[in-house]
């Protein structure tokens, strides 16, 4: 597994054009991450989290500063290198699970691994193994309307780790779920996190600064301390 | 992606959506049965025309009439009374024919002046009693049904439906006409009869030997008493009671050989241009050749509406696609396909829904056609058959390179249909089609 070192925003901003209005979702948010590390990124809705997430992921494009993670230089990217980065370098898993639903649990863990060529024994073969670690041994076969929610977050889950990446980006993966689910995802997600994968948790749910290692505030588009989070957001927040 | 992956998953997502698929392809199968059927349709009216004039006789063959009235301004030096009003078939233009270029033969031909019949025993039949100057009626493409085709002084050749035309004059109403006789190598009397001016008829006969029956060519030839020029010369001076300088004042007709099918045509349009009025069946081939690319083309029209209709549900069904598997498209990028695998995708999809009704339209189209000729077939030979034509040997006839041609075609339209949906699927932001609900 690859170590590729820090992840760096450098005045990044990301705008979006609501209607009219010009609206600044990112404004010119600078953030350091570690390698190997659990980060948490704290946030209200409409903070721009979320965007933050997909700008490091290599899904959106910065209106501008830069993205650099590893030795990867994001906002220099064209959209196949960019297409490269996704399939090599990050597994992503969403609130909604984002499971195509006529496949099985199988079929969805494969899924990646036709685009990134891996011939197609292996990739059942793979596929079978993470789904294996992620505890669905016995629901190979199952679509995802015959899985709870937990389960179906553990398939995305088996999903994203499918072409071994180093960097995990996770959106609101417990938001779905039940109290007893969202526990065992984030149980799941610190494992992977002692395996020495990179994490990225973007969450309201406060349970999870128990398993981070690094906590970022986001605050309108901008990185803040604990202190200015808490004393602006505290009234907002559950 | 790799080929063979990417051919995988096209498979695999048009095996997820069937019903929706094979009612996509239906329109392509209408579209594409109606494009075969109808050129096999078109091509097989074109055969069998083409089989019908092929047994016209020689397609090098060239027949040659005296040249139109000409204005008597027009005329060089006074012809006087009584000179031909049109541009005559003598000796001067045969050496004028036969100094074009791709000429290989000349035929004078001279026609019976007056009323005849032909009589075998107690039979009797009519043919048009024709004289030309040859040894042998195959240098004009003739076979013989029977007999030979040479040709000596007093013998005769009978056309093909002559030797059909014979009656028994004596025979009683609803008594059974007698089969057409058995005449290779038997003697028949030819009787010409003129009026004296008195109103007379006068006959005369004249007895030739039948050496051969031609071979049917549903042509002039099939009515024919094909005699020598010599043997017919004084029958014809007897018939109109002068003797007749055809070298200075013209034969009837000259049946012109052109060295090739390709200079019929050419030469055909330069005898004209000298005056004459010339005719050859090639010209009606290559008529009728043009005809049938037009009717072709009309038909193959008619088609490519209905495959148009069935390109435009391809389209829809591919857009609709895309909308409802915005998510899908979303997330396959976010797992790595790159723009190119995501179009590849969706175009390959549009043109498998193609090729599918392709193969379906190829399959029901051929076999339809197959079906029309087994029925239309045996009516209409029975109608040719009472008619007195040739029964046709095909009615739809399919090319060979038609089936391959259609379903080739057939996904290419599936393939030009998926375009657009597919460039905007691949298009799509990443974010926005995740979020799309």
């Amino acid at each position: 597994m690859e170590t590729h070192g820090l992840i760096l925003t450098k005045r990044l901003v990301k705008a979006f054009k609501m209607g009219q209005q010009k609206v600044l979702a990112v404004n010119g948010l600078e953030i350091q991450i570690q390698s190997n590390s659990f980060t948490a990124i704290m946030g209200p809705s409409g903070s721009g989290k979320s965007t933050l997430l997909y700008l490091l992921g290599g899904l959106d494009r910065p209106t501008s500063g830069s993205i650099i993670v590893g030795e990867s230089i994001l906002d220099h990217m064209d959209e196949n290198e960019l297409a490269a980065y996704r399939r090599q370098k990050v597994g992503f898993i969403f609130q909604s699970f984002n499971l195509v639903q006529s496949m099985t649990a199988l079929e969805n863990v494969e899924f990646p691994m036709w685009f990134s060529g891996v011939p197609p024994k292996y990739r059942r073969q793979r596929a079978g193994e993470l789904l294996k670690r992620v505890g669905l041994e016995d629901r190979l076969l199952h679509r995802p309307a015959e899985l709870s929610g937990g389960q179906q977050q553990r398939v995305a889950i088996a999903r994203a780790l499918v072409n071994d990446p180093a960097l995990i980006l996770a959106d609101e993966p417990t938001g779905n779920l039940d109290t007893q689910s969202g526990q065992n995802i984030m149980q799941l997600l610190s494992e992977l996190h002692r395996d020495g994968k990179t994490i990225l948790v973007v969450s309201h749910d406060t349970r999870m600064l128990r398993y981070a290692t690094d906590v970022i505030y986001i605050l309108d588009g901008r990185a803040v301390s604990e202190m200015e989070y808490r004393s602006n957001s505290e009234p907002s927040m559950q | 992606m790799k080929l063979l992956d990417l051919l995988r998953m096209i498979l695999d997502n048009l095996n997820r959506r069937k019903s929706r698929v094979a009612l996509t392809a239906v329109g392509v199968v209408i579209g594409t049965a109606s494009v075969v059927l109808l050129i096999s349709f078109a091509n097989g009216m074109q055969q069998n025309t083409a089989n019908q004039i092929g047994n016209m006789g020689d397609l090098t063959t060239i027949f040659v009439y005296p040249g139109a009235p000409m204005e008597v301004g027009a005329r060089s030096g006074g012809g006087g009374m009584g000179a031909p009003l049109e541009k005559p078939l003598n000796n001067e233009a045969i050496e004028q024919i036969s100094t074009l270029p791709g000429v290989s033969q000349i035929i004078p031909r001279v026609d019976l002046m007056g009323g005849s019949m032909i009589k075998f025993g107690k039979l009797e039949a009519w043919a048009s009693v024709v004289g030309l100057p040859i040894q042998d009626a195959s240098v004009l493409g003739y076979t013989a049904k029977e007999g030979t085709t040479q040709l000596e002084r007093g013998t005769a050749i009978l056309g093909g439906w002559a030797v059909k035309n014979f009656y028994d004059p004596s025979m009683r109403p609803g008594q059974e006409p007698p089969p057409p006789p058995d005449l290779a190598g038997q003697q028949v009397r030819v009787v010409i009869f003129k009026y004296s001016e008195d109103g007379q008829e006068i006959r005369k006969t004249y007895s030739f030997r039948i050496v051969g029956v031609l071979a049917e060519t549903q042509a002039e030839a099939d009515s024919w008493l094909l005699v020598r020029m010599d043997d017919l010369i004084p029958m014809n001076e007897w018939a109109t009671g002068q003797r007749a300088n055809y070298k200075r004042n013209g034969y009837h007709q000259l049946i012109v050989k052109a060295d090739g099918v390709d200079t019929v045509v050419e030469l055909t349009k330069q005898i004209t241009e000298m005056g004459y009025m010339a005719w050859t069946p090639q010209g009606i081939v290559q008529g009728m050749n043009s005809l049938f690319t037009i009717i072709q083309v009309i038909f193959g029209g008619i088609g490519a509406i209905a495959l148009l209709v069935a390109a435009i549900g391809i389209a829809n069904t591919m857009t609709m696609a895309i909308l409802e598997r915005t998510r899908e498209i979303g997330l396959m990028k976010a797992i790595g396909a790159s723009n190119r695998d995501v179009l590849s995708i969706f175009l390959g999809e549009a043109a498998g829904i193609g090729l599918v009704g392709g193969l379906g339209g190829v399959l029901f189209g051929w076999g339809g056609g197959k079906m029309l000729n087994l029925v239309l077939l045996q009516t209409l030979t029975t109608q040719a058959a009472e008619n007195g034509g040739l029964p046709p040997t095909v009615v739809v006839y399919t090319p060979a390179w038609l089936p391959f041609f259609a379903v080739l075609f057939a996904a290419a339209i599936g393939l030009l249909s998926g375009l657009y949906p597919a460039l905007r699927a691949a298009t799509l932001e990443p974010v926005t089609a995740l979020k799309y609900e």
